[in-house]
């Protein structure tokens, strides 16, 4: 039997790349989140001070809502979103209104908030419905703790109660606690379950303002880069191709360049260059009366959206390059000196020998670089950050996301509240998306066939 | 066949002169420079750059034409395509090189900031802030990085045999070539070579200790690093995990891709398939379930979970090339091996690995270079600064206040480069045929 050979490989991808596959597809369908997380919230801790039958008595009521944050309700960084990212403080929350430190500045069209509540560490985004002055109205209340009534909680030995009533110091339960277990401290258990197809339906529900311009930015990101980076390459490989230019191998080693260096850092250094005022990139335009102002490269979003694809195009060259001139060298040299025998020019024998004889080769060149683009996590998050943000789009899906960089900030920043079940949908989609390209690819490239026949 | 035509001699020397003439002038008769939004301006001025470009083009273009018709009259458009090629090709080489030889000279000037006064010496270029300034080249921004940096006397002695290897590998080849040494001898040197540089570097990344990267303050006590000072760290660490992560991949991916390659089982197909497709889908798609496996295993920020997350992966690519490999190595080595007596363990031991060796390294290389540019494992799995990888490191530099520490980022980006330029130049030919040979194959 020769399955030893194999079973280390399939141990180590059984448990860190198929359990977390199919983790994933459960996690979407819960509501596993930052405040969620299946751990005890250490900041609730509260002494019992009684117990009586079922009446448990603990020492400080408030600590355990709202109310008794560290500074209360009050004290809430408000960031509101306009055309701009604008910090502002808000004194306090009360019923759905916002009371902000002072007023937004004038001609600012608020369209949403995100409260951020230090003590708890997590953030939440709502839809503004009215500003007047520092009063912001919201459209619907953040999910401060919530009262304890109907909680079902767990003791350290792993009998499960439930609270039916919450009288504020005291504590109802259902059975009272067994005998010779001595309560000391009480906190809340950060509990996540099973919610069906609810992350589902809230992409769908907000698909207007998050989905649909993310996925058609995706989409298009992924299409127009391959596309420029291909005419591109063919056009600098069929030069180098030329075997009487001298120096060809030289300027292939040259052209290189950004291959050889980790894209991990060029592309944090290209940020720098497309700085608005002291960036290289501008002071060049600037100088040679390119544009008749600085462009605001990482601010807006035409022109982050065209440095991701001249960014991609400085880094993707030299891969395209010679995986165009690895094709060409397949084209026997005789069918050229035939085409120049008949007569045909340069122009003729690209486009009569060529061209055909490349698309082949092409086909799943282009498709493995869709396939990569389409999930360019580090080109996106490291260059842009997803930014700037888009007036009507939310905090999580900005000018520039694409479907994995919007998981991730669902899943893993303030903006998107920690919502990992969230994060796990977007995540499903991708999935999809990304097997149906594979596939089309296999098919292609006959890599199943590969696996059937030997 | 048409005949040389001296005559072209002097077209020839007429049009480089008019077209030189010409883009000089034009280069000559700048309107002046002014300043708009801080910026330096020269009104018009890509009309005078381009210009004088094509025109450069197509001067040469057309002397090399008439070139050609003064010496070989049929090969005249060949010569004057030629011609245009070069100096378009040098262009694209001018626009690919800028913003590497600007980070170079940033990362070797005196000034931190970019957003400083302007110099109002120097020339057009300098002036525009196109270039830094020459005036301020200094070290001082890798002093600033480093500074913090103790590394210990032993560990100057690794550094000082991996640096002095490196050097005698150029010059075993350079010396090679010139005095026509047998190949085998030269393999040998540089394999000899080869090992001591691994080793040390190996030994170097291993031993070097969070510990060693303090400051002293005033009062003599040591304190923490600050973040942006501790970039050799963050590449410590970055080699440390993608090293561990390619040699593991290639340890468990061997025996695996060999079973593929030479043995029918059951299941086979469907598991190789399972390959496949792993190999194809980036991990950090399960990111939040990796995640949470990390958090119930207790390995959240540590290098073992973050080296266990890249294992899936990576092991499925390395199985699934190196059963390309062996498919394309002749069976009947181990054959006769096995007909002589060994085991099948025996002949992939004692017969197959052997020959791997090179296709390994390959394998270990990519692995390597993939694992040291990932970013979001890292980024999520990892939290504690001593864990930093570079590209965390950096991203430290960028989500501050930018312009405040821009040399300092450019000395960094450079260190952070060095390991990976060299690896990929070292082996160009290997890993640029190589990997695009894997990725249309899968």
């Amino acid at each position: 039997m020769p399955w030893y050979y194999v079973l280390p490989a399939i141990v180590f991808l059984l448990t860190f790349t198929f359990f977390p596959v199919g983790l994933t597809i459960y996690l979407a369908f819960t509501d596993y989140a930052g405040i969620r997380n299946g751990q005890l919230n250490v900041s609730t801790t509260t002494d019992v001070v009684a117990v009586d039958g079922t009446r448990v008595t603990i020492a400080d009521a408030a600590n355990l809502n709202c109310a008794d944050l560290r500074n209360g309700c009050t004290d809430v960084r408000a960031e509101v979103y306009s055309f701009e990212l604008l910090l502002v403080d808000a004194l306090a929350y009360e019923d759905g209104v916002l009371t902000l430190a002072a007023p937004l500045p004038r001609g600012r069209e608020a369209r949403e908030t995100e409260l951020f509540l230090p003590d708890l560490g997590f953030a939440f985004s709502t839809e503004i419905a009215e500003i007047d002055g520092e009063r912001v109205v919201l459209t619907r209340a953040p999910p401060f703790p919530p009262q304890l009534e109907g909680v079902a909680f767990q003791m350290a030995d792993g009998v499960a109660r439930t609270i039916v009533r919450d009288d504020g110091a005291v504590l109802e339960l259902n059975e009272p606690l067994p005998e010779g277990f001595e309560a000391t401290a009480i906190a809340r258990y950060n509990d996540y379950g099973f919610i069906g197809w609810r992350n589902f339906r809230t992409i769908l529900v907000a698909a207007e303002r998050s989905l649909v311009p993310v996925f058609v930015w995706n989409i298009t990101f992924a299409v127009a880069t391959i596309l420029i980076n291909t005419v591109a390459g063919v056009f600098l490989a069929v030069l180098l191709n030329n075997p009487d230019l001298k120096f060809r191998n030289l300027y292939r080693t040259l052209l290189i360049i950004p291959w050889a260096l980790p894209n991990i850092i060029t592309i944090q250094v290209w940020r720098g260059f497309l700085n608005e005022n002291f960036g290289a990139i501008n002071r060049v335009l600037m100088l040679f009366d390119v544009t008749p102002e600085p462009i605001n490269w990482l601010g807006t979003v035409g022109a982050a959206k065209a440095a991701i694809l001249i960014v991609n195009l400085w880094l993707g060259l030299p891969f395209m390059m010679t995986a165009v001139l690895g094709a060409l060298s397949a084209i026997p040299r005789e069918l050229y000196e035939a085409a120049k025998i008949d007569g045909a020019t340069p122009l003729q024998s690209f486009w009569g020998v060529t061209a055909p004889l490349l698309r082949t080769a092409m086909i799943p060149i282009t498709l493995t670089g869709f396939a990569f683009n389409f999930n360019n996590f580090n080109l996106i998050f490291l260059l842009t950050d997803g930014g700037p943000p888009i007036a009507g789009g939310t905090a999580t899906a900005r000018g520039t996301d694409i479907l994995i960089s919007w998981a991730y900030n669902e899943a893993f920043r303030s903006q998107g509240g920690f919502a990992y079940g969230l994060g796990s949908a977007i995540s499903i989609l991708i999935f999809v998306i990304t097997v149906a390209v594979s596939l089309v690819n296999f098919r292609v490239t006959g890599a199943l066939k590969e696996v059937r026949n030997t | 066949m048409k005949r040389p035509d001296p005559r072209a001699w002097l077209w020839m020397a007429l049009v480089l002169l008019g077209t030189f003439g010409g883009a000089w002038a034009l280069l000559a008769n700048l309107p002046a420079e002014t300043v708009r939004d801080r910026f330096i301006v020269v009104p018009n001025g890509w009309a005078y750059v381009f210009g004088a470009f094509f025109l450069a083009i197509a001067g040469i273009a057309v002397s090399a034409y008439f070139y050609g018709r003064a010496t070989r009259p049929g090969k005249a458009g060949a010569y004057a395509l030629t011609a245009g090629t070069h100096l378009f090709i040098w262009g694209v080489i001018v626009a690919t090189f800028y913003p590497v030889v600007y980070l170079l000279s940033v990362s070797f000037n005196r000034n931190d900031t970019l957003a400083g006064a302007l110099p109002r010496e120097g020339d057009l270029f300098v002036r525009a802030g196109v270039f830094p300034n020459p005036a301020d080249v200094s070290t001082i921004q890798y002093q600033k990085v480093l500074e913090q940096t103790n590394i210990l006397g032993y560990q100057w002695g690794l550094v000082a045999v991996l640096l002095v290897a490196m050097v005698a590998i150029v010059a075993v080849r350079g010396v090679a070539r010139w005095w026509h040494v047998p190949a085998h001898r030269v393999d040998a040197w540089t394999r000899t070579l080869g090992w001591a540089i691994f080793l040390s570097a190996a030994i170097l990344v291993v031993s070097i200790t969070p510990e060693q990267f303090y400051g002293v303050n005033a009062a003599g006590e040591r304190t923490p690093a600050s973040s942006e000072k501790a970039i050799v760290l963050y590449i410590r660490n970055t080699l440390l995990v993608s090293g561990t992560t390619g040699l593991f991949a290639v340890l468990i991916a061997t025996t695996a891709g060999y079973a593929f390659a030479r043995m029918k089982f059951e299941g086979r197909y469907g598991t190789l398939l399972s390959f496949v497709f792993v190999q194809m889908f980036p991990g950090f798609m399960a990111l939040v379930a990796i995640y949470w496996l990390m958090v119930q295993l207790d390995l959240l920020n540590t290098f073992t979970g973050l080296i266990l997350a890249y294992s899936g992966g990576a092991i499925a690519f390395s199985a699934w090339i190196f059963k390309g490999y062996l498919e394309s190595v002749s069976p009947a080595l181990e054959e006769s091996a096995m007909v002589d007596g060994a085991t099948r363990w025996g002949a992939f031991y004692r017969i197959i690995l052997p020959v791997s060796i090179p296709m390994l390294l390959f394998i270990f290389l990519l692995q390597f270079i993939g694992t040291y540019s990932e970013f979001i494992l890292a980024n999520t799995l990892l939290q504690g600064q001593e864990n930093w990888t570079v590209g965390m490191g950096l991203r430290n530099f960028t989500t501050g206040r930018f312009d405040t520490q821009w040399g300092a980022l450019a000395a960094s980006a450079v260190l952070g480069s060095i390991p990976i330029l060299l690896i990929f130049y070292s082996f160009q030919d290997a890993l640029t045929s190589q990997t695009t040979a894997g990725g249309v194959k899968g």
